[in-house]
């Protein structure tokens, strides 16, 4: 009983972390139709500038923000910079935004050295609760994620912005018609979505070694998120990160990591081959 | 209001389908472009509203050149827009697709809301439910709402009768006249279908191999309807 409490609370911690990455994956390829190769790198940004901000002496709490601020800051420059020319071709915006992701990650390893650096975590004794004793910092993180992901829901099914940003995301030409500048709310979102990912890498820097490849481990599982949850649906990214967050976790547990893999990649395969829409097109049936 | 001089437009990097189109409007008329399938009518539209830009020409809105603006900058001039498909956005609601109307539009709220559910009573009725799943002349309504909310200068509708019941299609077009006639609200209707023309405009420009090749005032095509098979060619 104990055991599973653990695994669950495991389960949950990563889907949630798991689940910002993916929700700013999702919105910027519903808004943009861009597949955006880098988002592990935005990811690795918001680790990095904890782990910065911390050697200056900021408190670690306070990093949090400025790395969704630094996200969204280069989110916003290499829109602008970059896919301003090439958002109405997208496949050159997949060879692109690889690209991107591979100039980020030198220019992290050419400041940074390659090797993995530590984050101290503000948290570190642990709680017991329920007959078991869990991190508090692990718990900490999953309430911040949670409490993340439902303002951007709110944010985008509550507020004129998000009516707008999703009618966008369904039907470009027609809110063009209405009057939206589209163009500016594609900057938004990938700002946005940058600083989302930079947010998560925040959160999960104590958690994992800090190195430049550390964004590759999350944002595979996100993009895996995003086609079983259903591609261009941000609800669908929730039922996503649930499926692919919840087995990864509960099969390295019962079995190893790569274990878990091949299973996780296995499932998703079988969503995505009897359910082409993903999950979120369940509701449509 | 409208003055198009020698608008040239196609899609793509193709060749032009629109070669050198003339076309007036002054406030509070309406006139329907009738012309055969291919003849350029939707291409016509999306180019006015900014979807296309257009090649060559100049087109002036209310005394400002918008040949060659995005959509929502022509949008935010005045100028709606009813596609060919109503395209409204069927996950919505009601309500939030009449939002679509003036969410763009800068300093503007649903101060017209009453006065909009007055003219389409049915939104009214229906405002809570899922867009998509309404009957067509329904849709037809809310994307003319849509198009109406934001208390615009000039309608554009693409085959507004398109799909829609016979008796639907008459009540459409007596509302529109009278909302023109209310609110000086210049129209300009594409549309195929004469019953739909003859209640709703004052004149008919036919659009034959890009070009407009001639206009009639409506009357006159209802005392003559062989003029109008003359006129597209047919």
């Amino acid at each position: 009983m104990a055991g599973t409490l653990a695994l669950a609370l495991d389960a949950l911690n990563y889907t949630s972390v798991l689940l910002l990455v993916s929700i700013g994956l999702v919105i910027v390829f519903g808004m943009m139709q861009v597949i955006n190769l880098a988002h592990g790198e935005f990811f690795l940004i918001g680790a990095y500038t904890v782990l910065v901000l911390q050697g200056l002496g900021v408190p670690f709490w306070a990093t949090l923000p400025l790395a969704f601020a630094v996200g969204a800051l280069f989110g916003l420059i290499c829109d602008g910079v970059i896919l301003r020319f090439i958002y109405d071709r997208p496949t050159d915006t997949i060879l692109a935004t690889w690209g991107l992701s591979l100039a980020i990650r030198q220019a992290i390893v050419i400041l940074f050295g390659p090797g993995s650096q530590q984050v101290s975590a503000p948290l570190t004794a642990p709680v017991a609760f329920l007959g078991i004793t869990y991190s508090s910092y692990r718990l900490a993180i999953m309430a911040i994620a949670i409490m993340v992901a439902v303002a951007v829901f709110v944010l985008l099914y509550r507020t004129g912005f998000g009516l707008a940003a999703r009618a966008a995301m369904v039907n470009r030409p027609m809110a063009q018609s209405l009057g939206i500048n589209t163009r500016r709310l594609d900057r938004i979102t990938f700002g946005f979505g940058t600083g989302l990912a930079g947010f998560a890498g925040a959160v999960m820097a104590p958690l994992m070694s800090v190195d430049p490849q550390m964004g590759m481990g999350f944002v595979l599982p996100a993009f895996l998120s995003i086609l079983v949850g259903g591609v261009g649906s941000p609800v669908g990214a929730i039922w996503g990160s649930v499926v692919i967050g919840g087995s990864t976790t509960v099969a390295a547990s019962w079995w190893t990591p790569v274990i878990a893999q091949i299973i996780v990649f296995s499932l998703a395969v079988a969503v995505i081959r009897f359910l082409p829409t993903g999950l979120s097109g369940l509701r449509r049936r | 209001m409208l003055e198009v001089r020698g608008l040239v437009s196609g899609y793509g990097k193709g060749a032009p389908v629109l070669r050198g189109v003339d076309l007036t409007a002054a406030r509070g008329d309406r006139i329907a472009i009738m012309g055969r399938n291919g003849m350029g009518k939707t291409l016509f539209a999306k180019t006015l509203i900014g979807l296309i830009r257009p090649m060559e020409g100049t087109v002036r809105f209310d005394g400002t050149p918008t040949g060659g603006l995005p959509a929502h900058r022509v949008s935010n001039l005045g100028l709606a827009y009813v596609p060919q498909g109503r395209e409204i956005f069927g996950d919505f609601t009601v309500l939030e697709n009449l939002r679509m109307g003036v969410i763009g539009k800068p300093g503007l709220g649903m101060e017209r809301l009453e006065q909009i559910l007055g003219w389409f009573p049915i939104l009214r009725e229906r405002a809570t439910q899922r867009a998509g799943t309404m009957s067509g002349g329904q849709m037809q309504q809310l994307a003319i709402a849509r198009a109406l909310i934001s208390g615009p200068k000039l309608l554009l509708l693409d085959e507004p009768s398109e799909g829609i019941q016979p008796n639907i299609v008459h009540e459409i077009a007596e509302k529109l006249r009278n909302i023109s006639q209310q609110e000086g609200l210049t129209v300009l209707v594409i549309e195929q279908n004469f019953d739909m023309v003859e209640i709703l405009a004052d004149r008919v420009a036919f659009i034959e191999n890009g070009r407009i090749t001639g206009e009639q005032p409506v009357a006159r095509l209802s005392a003559d309807p062989d003029l109008i098979t003359q006129h597209m060619g047919l």
